[in-house]
């Protein structure tokens, strides 16, 4: 094999850290490029835990309902080849973290614990207390840190990826990034890139459960350079996000998977304390509209059920955009063991303790299902992924490779809770796996270059930050992202129409605009935050614009993505076999026809080319419409 | 909705060599806001108490929920995340300073890639032949001792402990006891075990365990609560049992 | 891979703690009873306790050995183990805190006490036989100038805090006591060694002087 190639990682959360690993222990040399210290990464956020099935519960759990869930539960839009892959790679995935030392919770038999998610009936969940992510990441943490003592891998943390340098054939052959302290611009070569820099909740920033850092600036960098992006309209809003102005802090969904229920005041008036309103007063929506799943259906659902009691019948709390999430009615113990995390997080930000008082939660913007498009080669026999081929998560841009929720391959139109930690891991595996095939069959490496290309590449970044340093205006970066964030969460959020949309790409026309009139506030050549912030803004609008132009192309309702103009209702107390349903199932299939496709966007100058390529549909023909009740 | 002003005084020092100053700041403070958040707000229109245009104030920030560990700065004298540090909660004017004991990269913002370093030093890691798969029944462990060692994979080095640490500081050897706390954490795993020898040895060298001097301000300042004291003590009990086998043999 | 015994600085560490309880914290404990003794008079301190003690073989020997140089050794390696430290009793208000700060002082403090107080028995002896004769005698007149009560006052207690908490500190250092709760207690349990050592240090010193009064 053709070891002791070069490859650089970019970013370095569960994806980054589990490609660098896998690449490095293919024999490369890495070179990981991060924000901060790769710990900090946004991955240790994630709190409830990611999904195996091991059916260790006594609930005939398997793979394929794995499979079956997980297609399911993004309506159909993900290629199946990879969910199968996924899920079936799932067991080994959580045997692996656990000989990294990751502390899952046991069972009283010593035996891995699992509980109950989202769009789920089977408790498939592994989880370490409530701060899964943080475990995790710190497994693979120590893994790196343990290459990188033997040398094999070499951190460059505090640097900030800005651009690819692509060779004469468009291939990818290094990366062009600034160092975050002294403000250097340096390309360093590499034989393939990947890409693992995670969401862009920021875009809807302060209302976002994301880190300040999850910008979504470099995968928009990467697609102002070619890469396709896919799915952008597929976010996902959380329905379970504490309140806040400087942040909406997320509350796991393992609060509903383990006996949590979010109600109402079935009076708006009532202004009783919570404990004090009698359950003949309380209204338990989910579990009165989804009786089947009740609390724990998919994400998109209860969000919007939420957004529909609140904004719809006003019967938020105090009339307010606000819910209780409630766990008084649970054995404290319990709750604190396996929730921990969580209620320290609420008691700090919140002041209250959910152990006497329900937690007041609303959605909030929390995962991008949409990224770079990347490829998958299909294994005929198995159905699932071909192991080793050169093509899965590779982007369009030959040798650049992405992985982690910056990409869109497993989720389609809507994520499954405890899907992501999953599916960060194993494309990180899997995106390794592939640049080490990849590398294979790759002739010259990109030390034997020219110096040109990524001289050029230099300068052009150099006259970038020239420009945004040098203009004299009156726009501060800061106030141009909180333009941003309320103006996607106002027109590009839970619930779309048209006319908002298209009155959003005006806007973020003119929110581009106003970076010609930039002003940072400072000259510092040293550590100079707004010169940062303010390109990745820039970068976030041009996002946003695939974002909205995107959710403008699609007409129809489809997992995150609703546009209630469009909206097929199941009709009410029907079910399969009613002719009233069978007529709702044929007008889905029919929509189905048109819309179940891949929404991919290209750059130009512009904005973006919207198009729609097929899915992958080759293991569960879409006869079944998502229904929860 | 803004509430009240809040007087902030900031230590600030625009490169690691540079002198460090004091900028005084009237900012406004939110319903529940937190020490980021209101330096959030601040880096829109940083205007000092006097009226001065300065530069924004540079901070580290990302999780804003006290799971990440980049925003441990000196609050009113002491280290703790700034992001769970509630204007409410705090005595007024509020103090920001650098984390100390780190070198100061620029304001607020402080290199603590030595944590990096002490971890690599006492190898916190366990030493798997490959993260592939390999197809094996995970082992069993209690619920008891998951919840022990639960704590110590919480922490998430921001640096406190080590900033309390009487014994910790640039010019001092001492591993601090975040680093500690996670050799106690790999000892006890089932095949971290294995290299418990050299974890050991590793931290009875200089500016090892016994380095510590009591003074058990890091397990007061940790936000996270974890027993570092106690892993501190079970260190001392692993390192008595290991010179005991190194001086008369296993 | 270094072991411990290839690597000197663990074992010096472990050996200034050892030195510290046995024998330099039991000396202690033995002087400070036998010079309780002296409230039985100047007769039986001098003949009994003393003269006992003179009488014994090898005493230069078990002085130097048992007493002087692991005292030595454990004054001169504390020197070097504050010298790795800096205290902020100020900034960190909690207890255990300022027991490290004071644990530091008194070490110093000690050092400065011992030099007066060997070289004003122990050393004088050697030269002054009337002092080694009627130690008793000796003690009752230095003791009854008030500087040098103070002086013997605030050396006691500085000697008994530093035994106290170095005995629960080295119950951590040395893995007796893990978890806070056992940290705590064994704490309790050295503070009231402390007060019982204490107590006795006073009663000797009271001793001296309250048998002065009625030899008087």
């Amino acid at each position: 094999m053709s070891a002791g190639r070069t490859v650089i990682v970019v970013g370095g959360g569960l994806g980054g850290l589990w490609a660098t690993l896998t690449i490095a222990e293919a024999g490369h040399r890495v070179l990981l490029f991060s924000l901060f210290e790769v710990m900090r990464s946004h991955s240790v956020c994630a709190q409830g835990g990611i999904n195996a099935v091991l059916d260790a519960k006594g609930q005939h759990d398997s793979v394929e309902q794995h499979i079956v869930d997980t297609i399911k539960g993004g309506s159909y839009l993900a290629n199946q080849p990879p969910i199968k892959s996924l899920c079936e790679g799932a067991p080994g995935l959580i045997r692996t973290f656990e000989r990294l030392g990751v502390t899952f919770s046991r069972t009283p038999e010593g035996l891995l614990d699992q509980r109950l998610f989202g769009g789920v009936k089977k408790k498939r969940t592994c989880f370490a207390g409530a701060s899964t992510g943080q475990q995790l990441l710190y497994g693979v943490d120590q893994q790196v840190r343990r290459l990188q003592a033997d040398g094999r891998v070499e951190k460059h943390e505090w640097w900030e990826f800005l651009s690819l340098v692509k060779d004469a054939d468009g291939t990818c052959r290094g990366i062009v990034a600034m160092d975050l302290r002294s403000q250097e611009l340096q390309a360093f070569r590499a034989d393939a890139v990947v890409l693992a820099t995670g969401g862009l909740g920021q875009i809807y920033a302060p209302k976002t459960t994301c880190s300040t850092n999850s910008t979504g600036a470099a995968a928009s960098r990467v697609f102002q350079q070619g890469a396709r992006f896919a799915n952008a309209e597929f976010f996902q809003f959380h329905p379970t996000a504490m309140l806040g102005e400087d942040k909406t802090r997320l509350m796991s969904e393992a609060a509903r998977g383990e006996g949590g229920r979010v109600w109402v005041p079935r009076d708006p008036a009532d202004h009783r304390e919570p404990g004090r309103i009698p359950e003949s007063a309380r209204f338990y929506f989910l579990e009165d509209w989804y009786p089947a799943y009740g609390n724990t259906v998919p994400r998109d659902i209860a969000s919007r059920a939420i957004w529909k009691v609140t904004r719809e019948f006003g019967l938020g709390i105090g009339g307010g955009d606000r819910v209780y999430l409630d766990l008084t009615h649970l054995d404290s113990a319990f709750v604190s063991t396996r929730l921990g995390a969580i209620l320290s997080i609420y008691r700090k930000f919140a002041g209250v303790d959910p152990l006497d008082t329900p937690m007041e939660i609303f959605p909030a913007a929390h995962y991008a299902m949409g990224g770079l498009w990347v490829d998958f080669e299909r294994d005929e026999r198995s159905g699932g992924v071909k192991q080793d081929s050169p093509r899965n998560h590779a982007t369009n841009i030959a040798g650049l490779y992405a992985c982690g929720e910056c990409d869109y391959a497993y989720h389609g139109a809507n994520r499954l809770g405890a899907n992501s930690l999953l599916s960060a891991s194993y494309s990180g595996r899997v995106a390794g796996e592939s640049v080490a095939a990849y590398l294979q069959g790759l002739g010259a490496g990109s030390q034997d270059l020219p110096a040109e290309p990524f001289d050029r590449e230099v300068r052009r970044q150099a006259q970038i930050n020239a420009r945004f340093a040098g203009a004299h205006g009156d726009q501060n970066p800061y106030r141009l992202h909180d333009a941003l964030g309320a103006l996607m969460t106002a027109k590009v959020g839970v619930v779309r129409d048209n006319g908002s949309l298209d009155a959003a790409i005006a806007e973020l026309a003119e929110l581009e605009q106003r970076f010609e009139r930039l002003d940072l506030g400072e000259r510092s050549g040293w550590a100079n935050q707004s010169l940062a912030h303010a390109r990745q803004v820039f970068d976030m609008v041009k996002l946003a614009q695939v974002m909205a132009a995107s959710a403008r192309a699609r007409d129809e309702c489809r997992g995150a993505h609703y546009k209630p103009a469009f909206d097929l209702q199941i009709p009410e107390g029907k079910y399969a076999g009613d002719p009233e349903y069978e007529a709702y199932r044929a007008r889905w299939k029919a929509a189905n026809t048109r819309w179940l496709k891949t929404t991919t966007a290209e750059y130009a100058t512009d904005g973006p080319r919207i198009g729609f390529e097929d899915v992958d549909l080759s293991l569960l023909a879409p006869e079944e419409p998502r229904d929860y009740r | 909705m803004i509430r009240a002003n809040v007087e902030l005084r900031i230590r600030r020092q625009d490169t690691p060599g540079s002198a460090p100053y004091w900028q005084v700041f009237n900012a406004p403070v939110r319903e529940r806001d937190n020490v980021i958040s209101v330096l959030m707000q601040l880096r829109q229109q940083p205007v000092t108490a006097d009226g001065q245009r300065v530069d924004p104030v540079a901070f580290e920030h990302n999780c804003m929920e006290e799971v990440c560990g980049a925003c441990a700065m000196l609050i009113n004298g002491l280290p703790r995340p700034s992001c769970s540090a509630l204007i409410d909660e705090l005595d007024h004017p509020i103090v920001l300073e650098p984390l100390p004991k780190f070198p100061v990269v620029r304001d607020l913002i402080v290199d603590r890639s030595r944590m990096s370093e002490h971890l690599q030093r006492v190898k916190a890691w366990i030493r798997i032949d490959g993260a592939w798969e390999i197809h094996e029944r995970t082992q069993r462990q209690s619920q008891q001792a998951w919840a022990r060692n639960y704590l110590y994979s919480r922490c998430m080095s921001c640096g406190c402990c080590m900033a309390a640490c009487p014994q910790f500081g640039p010019d001092k050897a001492f591993v601090g006891p975040a680093p500690l706390a996670q050799v106690r954490l790999m000892n006890a795993h089932p095949t971290g075990r294995y290299d418990s020898a050299e974890r050991l040895h590793a931290i009875m060298a200089e500016g090892g365990l016994t380095d510590c001097g009591n003074a058990q301000n890091c397990v007061r300042v940790c936000p996270k609560e974890i027993p570092l004291t106690t892993a501190i003590g079970e260190l001392g009990r692993q390192t008595t049992l290991q010179m005991l086998k190194d001086l008369f043999g296993a | 891979m270094t072991a411990s015994i290839d690597n000197t600085h663990f074992l010096l560490r472990r050996l200034h703690s050892l030195f510290g309880l046995v024998p330099v914290g039991a000396f202690l404990v033995f002087h400070l009873w036998e010079n309780s003794q002296s409230r039985f008079g100047a007769a039986h301190f001098n003949e009994t306790v003393v003269g006992g003690l003179q009488r014994l073989n090898y005493l230069p020997f078990l002085e130097l050995f048992v007493i002087a140089l692991p005292l030595l050794f454990h004054a001169g390696y504390g020197l070097a183990v504050i010298g790795s430290g800096r205290a902020e009793p100020l900034r960190y208000r909690f207890l255990r805190n300022r027991w490290y700060w004071l644990q530091r002082i008194s070490g110093v403090g000690l050092m400065l006490f011992l030099l007066l107080h060997v070289g004003m028995t122990r050393i004088a002896g050697m030269f002054e036989p009337s002092i080694r004769a009627d130690l008793f005698g000796h003690m009752q007149q230095s003791l009854s100038q008030p500087p040098v009560l103070a002086l013997y006052l605030i050396g006691l207690w500085l000697a008994v805090f530093h035994l106290a908490n170095g005995l629960s500190t080295a119950a951590i250092a040395w893995g007796l006591t893990t978890s806070a709760n056992a940290q705590r207690r064994f704490g309790w349990l050295c503070g009231a060694f402390g007060l019982l050592l204490g107590a006795i240090g006073m009663h000797g010193l009271i001793g001296f002087l309250a048998a002065a009064g009625g030899a008087a």
